[in-house]
C-alpha cells in the first residue's frame, strides 16, 4: 500500500488494481464537492452510468471515479476545474 | 482483409456467456469491457492484494470460473478491450468505443452485435437521495467485491428488492453490519406470492443463508418501512424513516438505497435482429432477470446471431425454459414485494445532473414534447443523459420519457481530445 | 415605439378586408422562435392566435442552434443592415423585460489562423464598420488576455463589442408564456385551405381550423405547404455540446468565431463538408462547438467522423477544450433559400398568408425581430425595416420569367 494520487492536493493511498472511488471511500472522502447551484459529487451507482462521481484530473479530461482504476501521482478534484489552469 | 468480428459490449455473465458461444463456434469476436477487468458488476474481482473475498453463493463462483475458463479456451478468437466505452451507433454504421486506455475514441463495423451492458438500479426520489453519503445499494457492493472492506461509519439499507438483505448480510460478514434494512414493501401481506417464491430453490436457499447471517448480526429487517428524507449531519446524515404512521429520524454514515433494477436502454441502440448487421440485447440490459439467466440469455443471444450468419448447427439450443423460469420468479418476487408509489415532495430532486425538482417537472405542459422536456424542462440533458432522471420522470408522469429517435451518440460522455482523434478502420 | 404595441388598426378594417367585430383569428404554423414572436406579438395585440406545430415548441431549429445574437458572422448588405435592427430589438426587449435575464451582450471574436484568414476578417471587419458597426482590432497579446489558453495558430482577430447572446428555445418558451396564444402541438398542417383566393384556415390531418389569416414559420416544413421545394434547401449542421467548464456562466469572455465560419457566409466556400466553426461559451458554463454545412441533409444524425473533425479544428482554436467532455452530439436543420436570403412577407398570390422563413443560420439573431414584424404585417402595419430584400415576390417573379 504505497501508491497514491492526490484529491485536492492531499494524497490519498490506494492498492493496485483499485478504482479511485474505492480509495477515496476507504479515506472517509464521500463529498467529492462541486460549487455550483448543482448537488455535491458522490459516488453513487458504481458503474459509470450516473456521472455522479466525475471527478477533474488535471491535464486531462474529467473520468468517472467509480470506472477509472487508481494510478499513480494522479492530480483529483472536484468539478468543475478547468483543465489549464491544472496544467 | 481481417474478418470482421461479432462485437460483444459488456463482459459480465451475459456478454462471457455471448462472447464464448460465438468464439466456440469459430467466429471472431471483439469483446468490450469498460473496466480494467471482466466480470460486470456481478463478477467484480477484488482488487491485487485485496484478498478478502466478499462472501457469497458458491455457485456464483462456480458460474464464472466456467466462462472465464470458456473464454480462455477460445482467447486466439477474442479481442478483449477493457478499460473502452461503448459510445453508440453513428449515422454511417460505425461503432463507436471510447478507449479510455489509449485515450482515443475507434470505429469499427462488426459483422453483428450483441449489447449485454446490464441493468440500472431504479431510485424512488425522496429529498436528499443526491446528497453525498447516499449511494446506490449496487453501487456498494461492487466496491464491497472490489476491497473486500465495507465502508466505515453506520450503515442504512433502504428501498425494496432482495439485494438489500444479501448485501447486508455481506456487509455484516465483512466486518461491518448495517443497523437496518427497510423493506419498502409487505411481503408477509402477499402470502400466495411467498409461497410460490419458495419452491425457487437456488435463489431461496441463497435468501436463507443471507437471513442466517442478518440473524447472527442482530440487523433489523422492516418490511413496510421507507426513507422520507435524507439531510446533512455533520460528516454523515440525518435520515428520516416512516414506519406505518410513525416517523423516527436515525443518524448513519452511509445510507444505501435499491428498489429493483432495469435493463440499461438509456441511448442503447434498438435492437435489430434482422439487420443488415443485426443487433441484438442480452442479459439483464434486455431483461432483468439476474445472474443465472444473463448466462442462458447471453447464449442465446449468441445463438441468434450465429443462425443469422448460417451458422445455427454451431452450438447447442438455447435454454428458454431456464429463462421462463427466472422470469416467472422475478414477476413473483415483484408481486410478493410490490409497495404503492409515493409521490414525493415538490423539492425532491429529479434531475441530480441539472439540479432539477419535482416541481420543475410538474411545470411543464402534461402534453410536452421531448424537446421541451429536454431543453426547457433541462431533463434528461445532464451527463448522465437521462439513465436516473428518465425512469422517475416516467414514473411520475405516467408515461415514458420522450427519447430521441435513433438514439444519440455519445451514449456516455467522452473526452473531446479522445474523440478528436478518432480512428477509423474502413479497411473491414 | 415599444414592441409591444402596436397601431390601432386591428378592430377596423383590417388589410384582409374583414370589418370584424371579433378579433382577427391568426394561425401560426410553427412554434419555433420565428412563429413564438409573431404569435406573441399578434396576441398582444389583441388578435386570437392559434400556434400550431408538428411537434412542439421550439421543435426544429430554434432547439438545435448556437446562441448566437450576432451582426459579426452576417453577409454585407441588407443581412447585416437586418441583423443590426434584430439584435436592437433584442436589447429592446431585454430592457423592457420580456427578455429580461435571457439576452446578454457578448463580444463576438473573429479569428484568422492563417494569413489569408487574416485577410478575409480584415476584409469583413471592413464592411461592419461601414454599415455603422463597432469593431475593434484585438492584437494577440490581448486577445489572449481575454481568452487564456487560445491556440498558437490565432494570428489576428476582431471584436465585435455589442453583439449578443440568447438561446433560441428559452427565447421561445418566454415569448409563448408571456402571451396568450394556445398552442396546438403534435397539430401537422397538410394544407393551407384557400376560398376565393383568401386563406380561411389550415387542416390539421382531417380537421379544418378556421382562420383569417395565415402566418406559416415552420422551417423546412414551410416547403411543402407553399410549394417552396425547388426555393427551400434544408443545411444540416452537427455540433457537440461539452460539460461545465465554469460554475456558472460562460467560460470564456466572448463567442469564437472562426474566419472559415465566415468564409461559409459570404459564399467563399461551396463545399458540403465544410466545417464552419464556431466555439459559443454557454451561460452553462458549457461550450456548444458548432458546425458542419451540410446542403440537401434534413436528418438529424451525426457521424463521428464530422464531429472529430469539428473538434479538431476547435482545439486547434482553444486547446483547453482538451478537458472537456462532449455530451451530446446533435444536428440542426437549417432552413436556406436558393439566394441566401430568407422569405419574409405577403405571398405573392394567396391573400391572408404571411411567410417567414428561409433564415438559414441566423433564425436566433433575426427571429424575434422578424416574428414581430410579420405580426405587423398580418395587422396590416408596415414593417419597422426595410423588408423589401426579402419579399418573397422575388420568387414569384424568378418563376414568371423561367
Amino acid at each position: 500500500m504505497t501508491s497514491h494520487f492526490f484529491w485536492n492536493g492531499g494524497p490519498v493511498a490506494f492498492r493496485s488494481g483499485e478504482t479511485i472511488a474505492a480509495a477515496l471511500l476507504r479515506a472517509g472522502i464521500t463529498d467529492l464537492g462541486r460549487p455550483s447551484a448543482t448537488p455535491g459529487g458522490r459516488v453513487f451507482c458504481g458503474i459509470g452510468a450516473c456521472q455522479g462521481c466525475v471527478i477533474a484530473v488535471a491535464g486531462a479530461a474529467p473520468v468517472e471515479a467509480c470506472l477509472t482504476p487508481a494510478r499513480e501521482g494522479l492530480r483529483l478534484g472536484p468539478l468543475p476545474a478547468i483543465g489549464a489552469e491544472h496544467a | 482483409m481481417r474478418e470482421a468480428p461479432i462485437l460483444v459490449v459488456g463482459a459480465g455473465p451475459a456478454g462471457a456467456s455471448a462472447a464464448a458461444t460465438i468464439a466456440e463456434a469459430g467466429l471472431p469476436v471483439l469483446l468490450i469491457e469498460q473496466r480494467d477487468q471482466l466480470g460486470g458488476a456481478i463478477h467484480r474481482q477484488p482488487a491485487a492484494g485485496n484478498e478478502e473475498h466478499v462472501w457469497r453463493p458458491a455457485r456464483h463462483r462456480r458460474n464464472w470460473a466456467a466462462l472465464t475458463a470458456r473464454l480462455q479456451a477460445s482467447a486466439e478468437r477474442i479481442e478483449i478491450r477493457t478499460e473502452t466505452i461503448f459510445l453508440g451507433v453513428d449515422s454511417e454504421g460505425r461503432f463507436l468505443f471510447d478507449d479510455r486506455h489509449e485515450a482515443c475514441v475507434f470505429a469499427r463495423r462488426p459483422r453483428a452485435a450483441i449489447i449485454a451492458v446490464g441493468a440500472i438500479e431504479t431510485i424512488r426520489p425522496f429529498p436528499g437521495w443526491e446528497l453525498p453519503g447516499v449511494m446506490t445499494a449496487g453501487g456498494a457492493q461492487v466496491l464491497l467485491k472490489e476491497t473486500g472492506r465495507p465502508p466505515e461509519g453506520p450503515i442504512l439499507l433502504a428501498g425494496g428488492g432482495p439485494l438489500l438483505p444479501a448485501l447486508a448480510a455481506q456487509l455484516a460478514k465483512a466486518g461491518n453490519p448495517p443497523v437496518a434494512v427497510l423493506e419498502r414493501g409487505r411481503p408477509w401481506n402477499a402470502p400466495a406470492a411467498l409461497a410460490r417464491l419458495a419452491l425457487s430453490w437456488a435463489p431461496m436457499s441463497e435468501a436463507a443463508a443471507y437471513a442466517a447471517a442478518l440473524a447472527a448480526s442482530r440487523v433489523p429487517y422492516r418490511c413496510g418501512a421507507v426513507v422520507t428524507q435524507a439531510e446533512p449531519d455533520g460528516d454523515g446524515l440525518k435520515v428520516s424513516i416512516r414506519v406505518g404512521e410513525t416517523q423516527e429520524p436515525l443518524l448513519v454514515r452511509h445510507l444505501l438505497i435499491h428498489d429493483g433494477i432495469a435493463p440499461n436502454r438509456t441511448g442503447i441502440p434498438l435492437p435489430d435482429p434482422d439487420g443488415a448487421v443485426p443487433i441484438l440485447l442480452a442479459g439483464d440490459g434486455r431483461e432483468a432477470l439476474g445472474a443465472d439467466a444473463a448466462i442462458l440469455d447471453g447464449r442465446r443471444a449468441a445463438m441468434q446471431v450465429l443462425a443469422r450468419l448460417g451458422h445455427a448447427e454451431r452450438g447447442a439450443p438455447s435454454d428458454e425454459r431456464g429463462l421462463q423460469r427466472a422470469r416467472d420468479f422475478q414477476a413473483t418476487l415483484a408481486r410478493a414485494l410490490q409497495a404503492e408509489p409515493i409521490v414525493p415532495p415538490p423539492e425532491t430532486l429529479i434531475c441530480r445532473c441539472e439540479g432539477r425538482s419535482h416541481a420543475d417537472l410538474a411545470a411543464l405542459a402534461p402534453d410536452a414534447s421531448a424537446r421541451e422536456i429536454r431543453l426547457m424542462g433541462r431533463f434528461g440533458l445532464g451527463a448522465c443523459q437521462g439513465r436516473f432522471c428518465g425512469p422517475m420522470i416516467a414514473a411520475l408522469r405516467g408515461q415514458p420519457l420522450p427519447t430521441a429517435s435513433p438514439p444519440r451518440w455519445p451514449l456516455r460522455p467522452v473526452s473531446v481530445a479522445a474523440l478528436a482523434r478518432l480512428t477509423i478502420d474502413e479497411t473491414e | 415605439m415599444k414592441p409591444t404595441r402596436f397601431g390601432p388598426s386591428l378592430y377596423g378594417t383590417n388589410r384582409f378586408g374583414m370589418a370584424s367585430s371579433s378579433p382577427l383569428h391568426v394561425a401560426v404554423i410553427g412554434t419555433g422562435i420565428v412563429g413564438a414572436s409573431a404569435a406573441h406579438f399578434l396576441a398582444a395585440a389583441g388578435a386570437r392566435v392559434t400556434l400550431l406545430d408538428a411537434s412542439g415548441p421550439a421543435a426544429g431549429a430554434t432547439g438545435a442552434s448556437d446562441g448566437a445574437v450576432s451582426v459579426a458572422s452576417k453577409r454585407p448588405g441588407p443581412m447585416m443592415d437586418l441583423a443590426r435592427h434584430a439584435r436592437a430589438f433584442y436589447v429592446r426587449c431585454e430592457q423592457d423585460g420580456l427578455f429580461r435575464g435571457l439576452f446578454h451582450r457578448r463580444s463576438t471574436f473573429l479569428v484568422a489562423r492563417t494569413a489569408i484568414e487574416a485577410d478575409l476578417v480584415a476584409q469583413h471587419g471592413a464592411d461592419l464598420a461601414a454599415a455603422g458597426e463597432r469593431v475593434v482590432e484585438v492584437d494577440r497579446a490581448a486577445l489572449l488576455d481575454r481568452i487564456p489558453g487560445l491556440g498558437a495558430s490565432v494570428c489576428a482577430a476582431l471584436e465585435i463589442p455589442d453583439d449578443g447572446h440568447a438561446l433560441g428555445y428559452e427565447i421561445t418558451e418566454r415569448l409563448l408564456a408571456t402571451s396568450r396564444a394556445s398552442i396546438r402541438r403534435n397539430a401537422p398542417v397538410s394544407e393551407i385551405v384557400m376560398r376565393a383566393g383568401r386563406a380561411c384556415g389550415v387542416a390539421v390531418r382531417n380537421e379544418f381550423l378556421p382562420a383569417d389569416a395565415v402566418l406559416v414559420a415552420a422551417g423546412i416544413g414551410s416547403a411543402p405547404l407553399l410549394g417552396l421545394g425547388e426555393i427551400l434547401i434544408p443545411r444540416k449542421g452537427q455540433m457537440a455540446v461539452t460539460d461545465r467548464a465554469s460554475v456558472a456562466g460562460p467560460a470564456i469572455d466572448g463567442h469564437l468565431m472562426a474566419a472559415s465560419y465566415l468564409a461559409a457566409k459570404r459564399g467563399i466556400v461551396r463545399d458540403n463538408s465544410h466545417i464552419g466553426l464556431v466555439i459559443d461559451p454557454l451561460m452553462t458554463g458549457q461550450f456548444l462547438i458548432g458546425g458542419s454545412r451540410e446542403d440537401h441533409r434534413s436528418d438529424h444524425s451525426t457521424d463521428a467522423a464530422t464531429i472529430a473533425a469539428i473538434l479538431r479544428e476547435a482545439l486547434d482554436l482553444y486547446p483547453p477544450l482538451a478537458a472537456r467532455r462532449v455530451l451530446r452530439s446533435f444536428a440542426g436543420v437549417r432552413t436556406a433559400s436558393r439566394d441566401g436570403l430568407p422569405i419574409v412577407g405577403l405571398h405573392p398570390h394567396y391573400a391572408g398568408v404571411v411567410i417567414a422563413t428561409g433564415f438559414e443560420g441566423d433564425g436566433i439573431c433575426l427571429g424575434p425581430f422578424m416574428g414581430a414584424n410579420a405580426a405587423r404585417l398580418l395587422l396590416g402595419e408596415r414593417p419597422e425595416a426595410d423588408l423589401s430584400a426579402l419579399s418573397p415576390q422575388r420568387f414569384a417573379r424568378v418563376e414568371a420569367h423561367a
